[in-house]
């Protein structure tokens, strides 16, 4: 298994500077740039006023990529997060139609999530053999289908007394709070990924399991704590979007967990576990933001900026694999 | 090394190829006259945002909308949302926003969850009307609604009194009691008749409830064949309750006519004369392209200041051939009410029963 932990767990940092700009991750910033240059030469409206007004519905899936992150270096998965959202927008909204004072909504909506996350990690350390993916998805319908449930025949809530939320989603100058909660929030789990030793024993539960276990990894712990971050942060991204709709239906969230999971897929972390790093899939979420606005403002068929976006994906999963066949043919030709 | 190199390169290839898409895409945009930035043609964009991509009714509605716009010399933006949701159509409006438009209309997939957006559009000058599903009165200007409570009912009124030749028994086959639309239809049809001689001679014997489920729709018409042989028409004003009141009185080949309002494709084979062995000489549904023109001339007559969404206003629609004036919504908010609604005969039915 040497070749799936070489990009885990580096060797003595040599070049330090030149290995970054040729990583994937330096890949990833200079395709920003140039999705950045390239939407500004489409569209005159693609002002950084612009674009950051468009970004908060946006910035609010970042909170699900953030921990989707750490559950695929896991080698694991969480499909049932868009769902989390609806169930604890939903609550919300309830919470303060109800006369309830806004913080005691706001941690309803955060408790909701950290049940909801809780309950996921709980299903998966319990039960090892089920896979993470078919447990999520019968919570993911679970969840929603009790948001549906206290939705109710019309399928949709509006808060009475928006006005909790449209202080949460208000903008300091231009820029909306919500970023400088997710750059918070980024700069947090880059630490914790590349500094604490949590980070690392996710990476080796990702390269290997048995190794990891038998090495002292708590296994079921770093997967249980995992699970219930990820719930939290949905409930963080639950209470952002509200804040950009002042209301929840039946479809809030729907494919949030794809978004979540394409953004960190970009950013070179793999599914199958143990590769990638935490700012490649920030980067790459931006890149992704920023491009969706782009061509959103050029009224593109949105069907057709999907097509683009799953190009790119398949793209940067293809990419590696098809420069390591061609190295190793080299390699074989000069031998 | 080599490795790296190359695959910065393969992804210098990928930008490119992703430029070359973006070309195409906002040819391919522009082929439906939504190329982006007012700046380059001078013409001031009106924007439609439909419920969704692919649906026909929805399709109409923009073709009218956009016959209007043109032919007022503005540009048409038609933006469809990736989903038939509120969220997709949130991110749409949001670009819609940065792009400046003049004026923005939207068949709204929630009635509350555009407020922040729609508000943010209105507060920087962008005039902000719906058309066929209204937003919340907070979000929007004005409202093209398309099914006005006394249009509707007095259409259906004179269709039970030609129908039946006007005189004899008649019935309603309704939904549920307890839907607004379908009661207050039914009381005003029931007001127009009492206060009108012509209709004096007609004699509604009763208001059945189908609870817009086809089983009980069916069961309820059979009761009303049974129990009034004298019967001569029902009137359904439900999708549901046509359907299965014209099915019913079809295959048991009665005399009994039925009208109301219904689905062109769900209605097509039963439309058409008695001789023929149809059982509903005509009926009624709105026409999304009508509602679509409507609601372009709305987005015109806000953003060159002749009406500003309040009551009283009035505005003149050429090609629909009147001058409408903005009425009290039943919501608190101001609407526009398309007029009579649309007559699906033998002869226009086929035309109309692919479209919805």
């Amino acid at each position: 298994m040497a070749g799936k932990s070489g990009r885990t767990i580096n060797a003595t940092p040599q070049n330090v500077w030149k290995k970054r700009l040729i990583s994937w991750e330096g890949v990833l910033v200079v395709i920003l740039v140039a999705v950045l240059i390239l939407c500004r030469a489409m569209s005159a409206n693609y002002t950084f006023e612009n674009v950051l007004r468009e970004m908060p519905k946006y910035l609010s899936e970042m909170f699900l990529m953030l921990p989707m992150a750490f559950i695929l270096m896991m080698g694991e998965i969480d499909i049932s997060v868009g769902s989390i959202v609806c169930l604890s927008g939903t609550l919300g909204c309830f919470a303060v139609n109800a006369g309830l004072p806004f913080p005691v909504a706001l941690l309803i909506m955060l408790g909701s999530g950290i049940i909801c996350g809780a309950i996921n990690g709980l299903i998966i350390v319990m039960f090892p053999e089920l896979p993470s993916m078919i447990v999520t998805l019968g919570t993911q319908i679970i969840f929603r289908g009790i948001a549906e449930i206290m939705l109710g025949g019309g399928g949709s809530i509006s808060a009475t007394n928006a006005d909790g939320f449209r202080a949460i989603g208000k903008s300091i100058g231009n820029i909306p709070m919500v970023f400088f909660l997710v750059v918070i929030a980024s700069v947090i789990f880059v630490l914790i990924s590349t500094k604490m030793k949590f980070g690392r024993e996710l990476m080796a539960i990702g390269s290997n399991r048995l190794t990891a276990f038998y090495s002292g990894v708590k296994v079921k712990k770093v997967l249980f704590i995992t699970y219930v971050t990820m719930g939290a942060f949905s409930a963080l991204c639950a209470i952002f979007f509200t804040a950009a709709t002042y209301g929840a239906n039946t479809t809030t969230g729907k494919g949030f967990e794809m978004d979540a999971i394409a953004m960190a897929v970009f950013g070179g972390i793999s599914s199958t576990g143990g590769k990638g790093k935490m700012i490649g899939g920030i980067i790459s979420a931006f890149v992704i933001i920023c491009l969706r606005i782009g061509l959103g403002q050029k009224n593109m068929n949105s069907q057709l900026i999907l097509l683009i976006i799953g190009v790119l994906l398949i793209g940067a999963v293809v990419l590696p694999n098809i420069s390591a066949m061609i190295t190793a043919k080299k390699k074989k030709a000069s031998v | 090394m080599k490795k790296k190199v190359l695959s910065v390169l393969l992804c210098a290839a990928m930008a490119t190829t992703m430029l070359a898409a973006c070309g195409g895409g906002s040819g391919s945009t522009g082929d439906t006259g939504s190329s982006g930035g007012s700046s380059d043609s001078g013409k001031k964009q009106y924007a439609i945002v439909p419920k969704s991509a692919g649906n026909p009714y929805n399709e109409k509605e923009v073709e009218g909308f956009q016959t209007i716009i043109e032919a007022n010399g503005g540009e048409c933006v038609v933006n469809y949302p990736q989903e038939a949701t509120a969220d997709a159509q949130i991110t749409v409006i949001n670009s819609l926003i940065s792009q400046n438009v003049a004026s923005i209309a939207v068949a709204a997939n929630d009635e509350n969850a555009l407020q922040s957006v729609l508000e943010d559009a209105m507060s920087k000058g962008i005039k902000v009307s719906c058309l066929d599903s209204s937003v919340n009165k907070d979000s929007r200007q004005t409202f093209a609604n398309q099914a006005g409570v006394n249009e509707v009912a007095q259409a259906l009124c004179d269709a039970v009194l030609d129908i039946s030749g006007g005189s004899g028994d008649w019935a309603i086959l309704s939904a549920s009691s307890q839907a607004t639309n379908q009661n207050a239809w039914i009381e005003a049809m029931k007001s127009i008749m009492e206060n009108d001689s012509k209709y004096a001679d007609l004699n509604l014997v009763e208001v059945a409830y189908g609870d817009d489920e086809t089983q009980k729709s069916t069961d309820q018409t059979q009761a009303l064949l049974t129990n009034y042989p004298n019967l001569k028409v029902i009137c359904a004003p439900t999708t549901v309750g046509i359907a299965a009141a014209a099915k019913v009185v079809q295959d048991a080949g009665s005399s009994v006519l039925v009208t109301g309002l219904g689905l062109p494709s769900e209605m097509a084979e039963y439309i058409g004369t008695s001789a023929d062995g149809k059982s509903c000489p005509y009926m009624f549904l709105w026409n999304p392209i009508d509602l679509g023109k409507l609601s372009a001339y709305i987005s015109l007559a806000l953003v060159d200041g002749t009406i500003t969404g309040a009551v009283g206003d009035t505005f003149e629609a050429k090609e629909l051939g009147t001058t409408y004036t903005i009425t009290e919504a039943a919501d608190g908010g101001t609407e526009v009410i398309l007029g009579a609604p649309f007559a699906f005969t033998p002869d226009n039915i086929a035309e109309w029963k692919d479209v919805y």
